[in-house]
This record gives structure tokens, sequence and C-alpha cells, in this order.
């Protein structure tokens, strides 16, 4: 019963989502939707909760044992819940100037920070990728060669026009047409995987290979 | 009540497809042979980086990706993260896995625990493994990093739905040493996967994986179908390129209604 129960309320609203979706004119299954949509949002902000415990748990016992780097765990609870305090007793509300201070000030760079390193990621990355081993190597570096230098002006100065044609023509032509072929076989994967766990066949995302 | 406008030729190819796959399986159930699956090597590695984490004393490192519980590639995810922990279990290796949200790590942490129970060794279950690191992309990123230069693991198993984070957890697993397997179904992010793993699951490999594994005929079933689909997308779009040089405009007109 302990996994029937969930596979049950599984199917009844999977089943509800998918005709609301496709079914128009019945303006009680688009209501219907809504609060199943708003009932999702409650539970994933309660679930919040469960994610603040994890972490006080796990960075707590490091504090507590004074385990190598503490100091970085203590400063992570300072942060979260001093961040938490902030807002739910003194500003109330994502409109208050000391909370979008530190929203603009401190998060948003710092999230800004970690997303341009990705720019040294791509270049190891790439390194490695271009080493011609093989044939399907040297094709990739050949086209990743085009692809850089028919997108920067300085491609098409050095070589012509036909560069950029070229590498327009590498992004629409055959790296579209994989990409489209990948997405037509992951939609088709991903309407099978959702029908199988509706139905119940799969079901060791709910603990146990099913055994 | 009518089918929405614009939905009518989805719903029928859904519907179908729906029967062909329960079809499958309801012919599995019933012990028809079903036909083999071909080799899958980043599946087939599973058992090989979890064996590399077990001789070298290392962890393993699971993430399920970074979208919700409503998104199918997570639950994928789930699926092989039950069959890793129990593997992990079997051998006595740690996994960690690491959550970006907070509705997924709960879900995480039952099935590693699940997966220690069936084994029969919940005493080496540590539940400071399964980790909620943060619900902000980033900052869950950047503690994925810490991870893999703090604790070394020497296998990375990422498997899930990734967006700009991809990189950097493929590029922080390659400088840890980790030997990386990677699936996603973002078709943006399979290049850099590509680029930066040792083993990358394509697309529909992803979502393969639980029927691969466990080599349940049930599970399989479903499987066949899914080729049958890319078969009929394949006639599709070779007859809608014909009709279409013909200035012929059926199928497009089917298709959109």
């Amino acid at each position: 019963m302990k996994q029937e129960l969930p596979v049950i309320i599984g199917l009844a609203f999977g089943l509800f989502i998918v005709i609301a979706m496709f079914v128009g004119g019945v303006p009680a299954l688009t209501t219907g939707k809504n609060y199943v949509d708003d009932w999702f949002l409650v539970v994933s902000a309660w679930a919040i909760a469960v994610g603040v415990v994890n972490l006080t748990q796990i960075h707590g016992r490091r504090v507590q044992q004074r385990r190598e780097g503490y100091q970085y765990s203590l400063w992570l609870m300072i942060c979260m819940f001093g961040m938490a305090f902030f807002g739910i007793l003194v500003a109330k509300s994502a409109d208050h100037e000391g909370w979008k201070f530190m929203y603009n000030n401190l998060i948003a760079p710092m999230n800004a920070t970690v997303y341009s390193t990705l720019v040294f990621y791509i270049g190891a990355a790439a390194y490695r990728a271009f080493r011609v081993r093989n044939v399907e190597a040297a094709v990739l570096l050949v086209a990743a060669v085009v692809m850089m230098l028919g997108r920067v002006p300085l491609g098409t100065v050095l070589l012509g026009d036909w560069i950029g044609d070229t590498a327009e023509w590498i992004l629409n032509v055959p790296n579209s047409a994989g990409m489209r072929g990948i997405q037509i076989g992951a939609t088709l994967g991903g309407i099978a995987t959702a029908l199988r766990i509706l139905v119940g066949i799969e079901r060791a995302h709910l603990g146990g290979t099913g055994d | 009540m009518t089918i929405a406008q614009g939905q009518i030729f989805s719903f029928i190819a859904e519907l179908i497809y729906c029967i062909g796959v329960l079809t499958m399986i309801s012919r599995a159930r019933k012990g028809i042979k079903i036909p083999e699956l071909y080799q899958v090597p980043g599946l087939d590695a599973l058992d090989e980086a979890i064996g590399r984490c077990t001789e070298m004393g290392r962890p393993v490192h699971f993430s399920p990706g970074i979208a919700g519980v409503d998104e199918a590639q997570t639950l994928a995810g789930l699926s092989i993260l039950s069959y890793v922990a129990r593997q992990c279990a079997k051998y006595d290796t740690d996994i960690i896995a690491t959550n970006r949200r907070t509705v997924v790590y709960p879900i995480a942490e039952e099935i590693v625990k699940q997966a220690f129970v069936q084994e029969g060794k919940i005493a080496n279950f540590k539940v400071e493994n399964v980790r909620f690191i943060s619900e902000d992309q980033f900052a869950y990123a950047t503690g994925v990093t810490g991870i893999m230069y703090r604790e070394k693991p020497a296998a990375n198993l990422l498997l899930g739905a990734f967006w700009a984070e991809s990189l950097i957890f493929a590029e922080v697993g390659a400088t840890a040493g980790a030997i990386q397997i990677a699936g996603t179904a973002n078709t943006h992010q399979i290049p850099f996967f590509v680029a930066a793993c040792d083993y990358c699951l394509i697309g529909e490999e992803l979502y393969a994986a639980s029927a691969y594994l466990t080599r349940e005929p049930i599970l399989m079933g479903s499987l066949v179908v899914q080729d049958w689909g890319k078969m009929f997308a394949a006639v599709c779009i070779v007859l809608g390129v014909l009709l279409q040089t013909a200035s012929v405009s059926v199928l497009k007109d089917i298709m959109g209604k």
C-alpha cells in the first residue's frame, strides 16, 4: 500500500492534467488545473523547510565537530538564516529597499560571477574535444573553426563572405537536423516514461527498484 | 467539450502511441518475446564507474539534474539513482547525491535509503550524503564544485535535466579525475557533455536507462514502441518534404489541426 497510494494519486492527477491540456471549452477543467498548479507551488514552498533542515544538519555538524573548512559552513548558516529572518521579520516584501539591495548587490553579482567562469570551462573543454585523434574529432574541429570564424567580423574580413555563409549553413542544416532528430527521440522517450510512471509500471522513483 | 484547436493531431498521435506502449507492455506481461535492446555504452559503464570507486575507496557523485519532479528527465535520473545506490550499497561504496530542488531532495533520500535497506546494509546509509545544496542554479553549481574538489569522487554521474551548469560540473569532474557519465535530453547541453565526459547518454537513452538496467521485459516493451514512433516520424519527415516540394500541403494541414 505504501507504493500503491502514490501511484493511484499520480495516475488520477496525471490523467486530469493531460485531459485539461487537450480538452477545451470546459471551464471546470481549467479551474481545476489552476488549483493543482497552485497546490504544487504550495508543496514546493513547504519543501524548502526540508532543505533548510538538511543544510542545517550537515553544516551544523561540521561546525560542531570543527571539521576542516568549518568556517565556510558557519558563514553559510549565518547568510541563510540572516537572509531568511531579514526577509520574514523586517522586509516582509520583495519590494523592500534593504531586501532589493541584498539581492541586487550580493546574489546577482555572485550568480553573474559563477556564470562568467563558464568561458574558462568552455576553453578547457574545447581544447580536449578538438584534439584530432580520429576522423570524428577532425570533423568536429573543422566545423568548430568554421563556426567561430564565421560568427565574428574578423573571419569575414580575413576570408570573405563564404565563411559566414558556411557557418550559417552548418548551424541551420546539419546541426538543426541532428538536434531535431534527438528531440523527436527524446520526446517519444519522455512520453513513454511519463506513461510508465502514470500507470505505475516504473516506480523506482518511489524508492527501491520495484522488486 | 472539444479537443483544443491545433491539438487534434497531437492528441490522436499521442493516444495511438500510448495504446502501442500499453499493448507492448501487456504482451511482455504475457511472456511474449520482446526484441533485444542495442548496447548503450554509457549505461554499461555505470558498473565500471562504481567498481572504480570501490577499488579507490572514493565516493560516487550523482546529480539528478536541476529540474523539479514535474520534468520527466528528473524522474528518469531518479530511476538510475535507484540502481546506482543499490550497486553502491552492495559494494560498500559511498554515494553522494546532490540536489537542487527541495522537492527532489526527500525523494532522492528515500531512494538511496531504500537501496541500502534492500541490500540489507542500512547501517552503511549516511543521511548526510544525500544533500540539498541550493534552489539557486549557480549556488548549486558552486556547491557541487566544492564537493568535487574536497571529497574527490572517483565517478561523476550527471543524469537528468541540465542547463548552463552542465559544463561546470563536467569540467570540474574531469579536473578531479573522476570517470564521468552524463545524460540529458536538453539538446543544447549535449555537446558540452559529449566534449567533457567519458560517456554521454543522448536524449532518449536517458529515458531508456531504467528498462536497460533492470532488463525487466515489461519496461523494455515500451522501448520498442519508441522505435516505432521514431520510424513513423522519419516517414512523416520524408513524406512531408516530398509533398511540400510538390506544393501539396495535405500532410501539413492534417498535422496543423
